[in-house]
């Protein structure tokens, strides 16, 4: 795991501050020569078009917030990305069902990229995840900020919790009920994390997009 | 109607009558038809003017028993709150100085008689980007006509014109 | 080389903790950041036309919002005349009355209020808590919750929890299906411990309320508040919809209150770069302005974004003497794990321990923190004993009494037994009687057996749609022997009628006489005067059970 110090702080910060820069640079000039970063996708996280409604009952979508995969590509405790999505597809099709992922631009707040993933869901079922790691199961005739279930401390997260995730989310995909994911709770997560969590949301913030829809991803493993 | 029902009926207005017109009348919401506010010198109303409270049904504080819960004379309509109460708990906070707190007691007080279910649909349709502009004056009017609320329904027409400009309307996000 | 004594300072729990430098431009500051606005205040016809620095076409929804119903404009000319130093003076002076403070302070802008608590320091700022919290008596607040939603041992902990003092507890959830479950559990179990303990269940908003309605719940307390409008869309509201929620709590005679803390909107990730503590002197104003009696603030479950940075804990004590200031009911945090130092973690109380608030922690984790499933409190059950004394060195009302382990044990028993019958009568999932057992004695839900989550789950989406009231939560204590929780919980549910608790700083003792700021009001006035532990409260707190006795010896 990751450990929070200061140099680790320091590198996120001096990062944050220099795309911030960058950023506002790029509101004044209209033209540049390299991409933004935000636009390169990775070579195992393709967009491929616009998200569309799924109409197939058997599907659960996985919902990614603004920053995944691209400008971060771990979790809070250092879990890559790859690994995250790949352990939850890999429990939603031991359930034999399909997940398919999209990625939302119009906000980082994991309540409502689960709310824009399940409207999306062929199944009205969604698994939304923070590039920080926080996720969330989610399901279309939910209140926004409730939930099927919900794993707010991200760094107790591990690779086989995530597969649970994606295990239990297709299970209420398929009308089931099953017995919740067990909770994990470290009273000490919070004075150790906070503050690095406040800190890579803001980061992943800066990419949020008003009124952009969410956009369709392929992965490749 | 059960005869504990009747009774408490009964009693109440007996009660009425010997102590002489009370203050905020139940029918007219607002405030007294008999002159002077509450003040915080008739706090606690349990103790200080049990007289005061009659529920929908016309039970009295001292119809809430374990006795009348278990023979079914008591309703959960006979756990709620009156206008009349609210407007007094409104007046009593006026005079402890917090004027804001008797405009919310104000709305409470219209808001009594919308159904449980109602009311929190229009709570949730009065959140971010869930409601047009039309959906939230039509719930105002229905306020305004159906439940007589004439306050809230300004409260509902006032946030509809800070939500177009601030783009919280439905379609906004 | 290492230096042995750096070594050794680097394992100490302290640094663990995470620290971070201010960062201006992205509001991570505490107090008083160069971006924060400069206090003005323009009023034409009776309307606000301008307000710290905005003009009217330039306010988002939370300016509006507090320009329409938050500042008595009667003295705001007056009152934005007299410079910010002068008003800190006369808030800490106890010769000037509370009720004088409160009617200069509620006619002042956000920006105003937020220069003044600059002029303070923390010592300057308990006095000023000291004298303006609304009610005379301080107390506290307990969460109660597990890792499993134990509704066995929820009623047992909340029993436990009335017996040592709480006069208000709280439950949540790990699983939010289960609401419904553990907000009558909580309830069973306090009126068990002690008749008049308030309970709420804190979920999402509409769920929330809807419990309270259906007599689940007495009152509720995260109805949460932000100070910037995207944190505030983010929250899933406007202030006109948390508004218009507060009014329906009060149609329903349910008390409430608001909450909100410094570093929502940093850890939210949109604080337009002003500090901390302004952002959430708009939350205070929000609360004032919705006609709300009170606010749980002292940044709550952000307390690690001020804990990180300097001032930090500072900004926190000053957020809740703003409340205070506001003339609100203020439930003072202390409520989250803040750090992994026993030292840190005590001055952190201090703060409002020593001064006094109407409710000193807003959720003093009633089990061991690895129940506690807001993830951790500041204080936890394993520092009951610590807490005790520090109030009888200090001759400090904390809220709390010692216990003896009998009692305890006995009152667990009563309200595991209670709610075994409760739920039978209720035709909800069996509770064994190694369950009974096992939570009169348990420490935490390590010591519980497991329960079938998956039928509890599903029994408590039946107990909703099929309807139950808090009536008929009375009727089955009733029927299975326990009338005197039964009464207990039906007078909880007669106070809704009466709407006494509605005003500011409500709670109940055991005879259920309301004690709030209007007939508890809070007198301070210096030395010798306002809310002293002493006479037969000083006795209990006194009386710890492991003291030697001289005359023993």
């Amino acid at each position: 795991m990751a450990e929070l110090n200061e140099q680790l702080l320091r590198s996120i910060i001096t990062e944050v501050v220099a795309e911030m820069s960058t950023k506002k640079e790029e509101q004044k000039i209209s033209f540049k020569e390299t991409p933004n970063e935000t636009e390169t996708t990775s070579d195992w996280f393709k967009v491929i078009g616009e998200a569309k409604a799924g109409s197939s009952r058997d599907e659960v979508v996985i919902a990614v917030a603004p920053a995944f995969a691209e400008s971060q590509t771990t979790n809070i405790v250092g879990i890559p990305h790859k690994e995250i999505i790949r352990q939850i597809i890999a429990g939603i099709e031991e359930e034999g069902l399909k997940a398919r992922i999209v990625k939302v631009y119009r906000s980082s707040d994991v309540a409502f990229v689960g709310v824009e993933g399940d409207h999306l869901s062929g199944s009205g079922v969604a698994v939304a995840i923070q590039s920080k790691g926080t996720a969330i199961i989610h399901q279309k005739d939910l209140q926004p900020l409730s939930n099927l279930e919900l794993f707010p401390q991200a760094p107790l997260i591990t690779l086989e919790t995530y597969r649970a995730i994606g295990k239990n989310a297709a299970k209420y995909a398929k009308g089931e009920s099953p017995n919740p994911v067990p909770m994990m709770n470290d009273q000490m997560a919070r004075p150790k994390y906070q503050a690095l969590s406040a800190l890579l949301h803001i980061k992943e913030t800066k990419h949020v997009v008003i009124g952009k829809l969410a956009v369709e991803i392929a992965v490749t493993f | 109607m059960s005869q504990e029902t009747i009774e408490s009926l009964v009693r109440g207005i007996l009660q009425e009558m010997n102590s002489g017109p009370v203050k905020p009348v139940e029918s007219s919401a607002s405030t007294s038809g008999s002159g002077t506010a509450a003040t915080a010198a008739d706090y606690p109303i349990a103790q200080k003017h049990p007289d005061w409270i009659k529920t929908k049904t016309g039970k009295t504080l001292e119809d809430i028993t374990l006795a009348n819960v278990m023979s079914g004379a008591l309703t959960p309509e006979d756990l709620k709150i009156t206008p009349r109460i609210l407007n007094a708990q409104g007046e009593i906070a006026t005079s402890a100085g917090r004027k804001t707190i008797s405009r919310n007691f104000t709305r409470a007080a219209e808001l009594t008689v919308v159904p449980d279910e109602r009311v929190l649909e229009m709570y949730n349709a009065l959140r971010p980007y869930r409601s047009s502009k039309v959906d939230l004056l039509a719930i105002a009017d229905e306020l305004e006509t159906k439940y007589e609320a004439k306050i809230s329904a300004d409260y509902i027409r006032e946030a509809a014109e800070h939500y177009e400009k601030r783009k919280k309307l439905k379609g906004d996000n | 080389m290492k230096s042995k004594r750096f070594e050794a300072l680097a394992k100490r729990p302290v640094n663990q903790d995470g620290f971070v430098d201010e960062w201006v431009d992205e509001g991570l500051i505490a107090m008083q950041s160069p971006n924060d606005p400069t206090a003005s205040l323009k009023i034409e016809n009776g309307e606000v036309v301008e307000l710290d620095g905005k003009t009217k076409e330039q306010f988002d929804l939370i300016d509006s919002y507090i320009a329409r119903y938050g500042i008595n404009l009667e003295r705001a000319e007056e009152v934005m005349g007299i410079s910010s130093k002068e008003l800190a003076q006369k808030i800490v002076d106890p010769n000037i009355s509370r009720e004088e403070i409160v009617e200069l302070t509620t006619a002042a802008t956000p920006a105003k209020l937020n220069e003044v608590v600059g002029y303070m320091n923390v010592v300057e700022m308990m006095m000023a808590v000291q004298k303006m919290r609304a009610r005379r008596r301080p107390t506290t607040q307990s969460h109660v919750t597990n890792l499993r939603d134990n509704p066995v041992q929820i009623a047992a902990d909340a029993a436990e929890g009335a017996l040592r003092g709480f006069d208000e507890q709280e439950t949540t959830v790990a699983v939010a299906r289960y609401a419904p479950l553990n907000a009558i559990s909580i309830m069973v179990g306090s009126q068990t411990g002690r008749p008049g303990v308030i309970t709420q269940c804190s979920l999402e908003e509409a769920t929330e309320l809807d419990l309270g309605m259906r007599g689940f719940t007495a009152y509720a307390e995260t109805i949460s508040v932000y100070g910037t409008e995207q944190v505030f869309t983010d929250g899933d509201d406007t202030p006109w919809s948390k508004g218009f929620l507060a009014s329906c709590y009060a149609s329903r005679g349910l008390k409430m209150r608001f909450t909100s803390g410094t570093g929502s909107e940093v850890q939210m990730g949109y604080a337009e770069g002003k500090s901390m503590l302004y952002l959430e002197t708009r939350c205070i104003y929000l609360t004032k302005a919705a006609g709300v009696q009170g606010l749980q603030n002292g940044s709550i479950s952000c307390i690690g974004v001020p804990g990180a940075v300097p001032s930090g804990i500072r900004a926190v004590l000053a957020e809740n003497l703003i409340a205070m200031l506001l003339d609100l009911e203020v439930a003072s945090g202390n409520d989250q794990t803040f750090s992994h130092s026993d030292i840190r973690r005590t001055a952190r109380l201090l703060m409002q321990f020593l001064p006094g608030t109407d409710y000193i922690s807003s959720g003093y984790s009633a089990t061991p923190n690895y129940d506690n499933m807001f993830a951790g409190s500041n204080f936890d059950a394993d520092d009951f004993d610590d807490y005790n004394i520090l109030q009888r060195d200090l001759r400090v009302d904390g809220g709390l009494r010692p216990v003896k382990e009998e009692e305890v044990v006995a009152i667990r028993n009563k309200a595991a037994r209670a709610l075994q019958g409760m739920f039978e009568k209720l035709g909800l999932p069996k509770i064994t009687d190694e369950e009974v057992q096992a939570a009169t004695y348990a420490r935490g839900s390590e010591d519980m057996p497991a329960r079938d989550m998956v039928a509890d789950i599903k029994a408590a989406e039946d107990l909703l749609a099929r309807g139950t009231t808090g009536l008929d939560l009375v009727k089955s204590l009733a029927t299975s022997g326990y009338e005197d929780i039964a009464e207990s919980v039906l007078n909880l549910l007669k106070q809704r009628v009466a709407g006494d608790f509605l005003q500011t700083s409500s709670i109940f003792d055991k005879e259920w006489h309301v004690i709030s700021a209007i007939n508890d009001k809070n007198d301070y006035a210096g030395p010798g005067t306002g809310y002293r532990l002493e006479g037969a409260e000083w006795e209990k707190v006194k009386a710890i059970p492991n003291a030697i006795n001289p005359k023993d010896i």
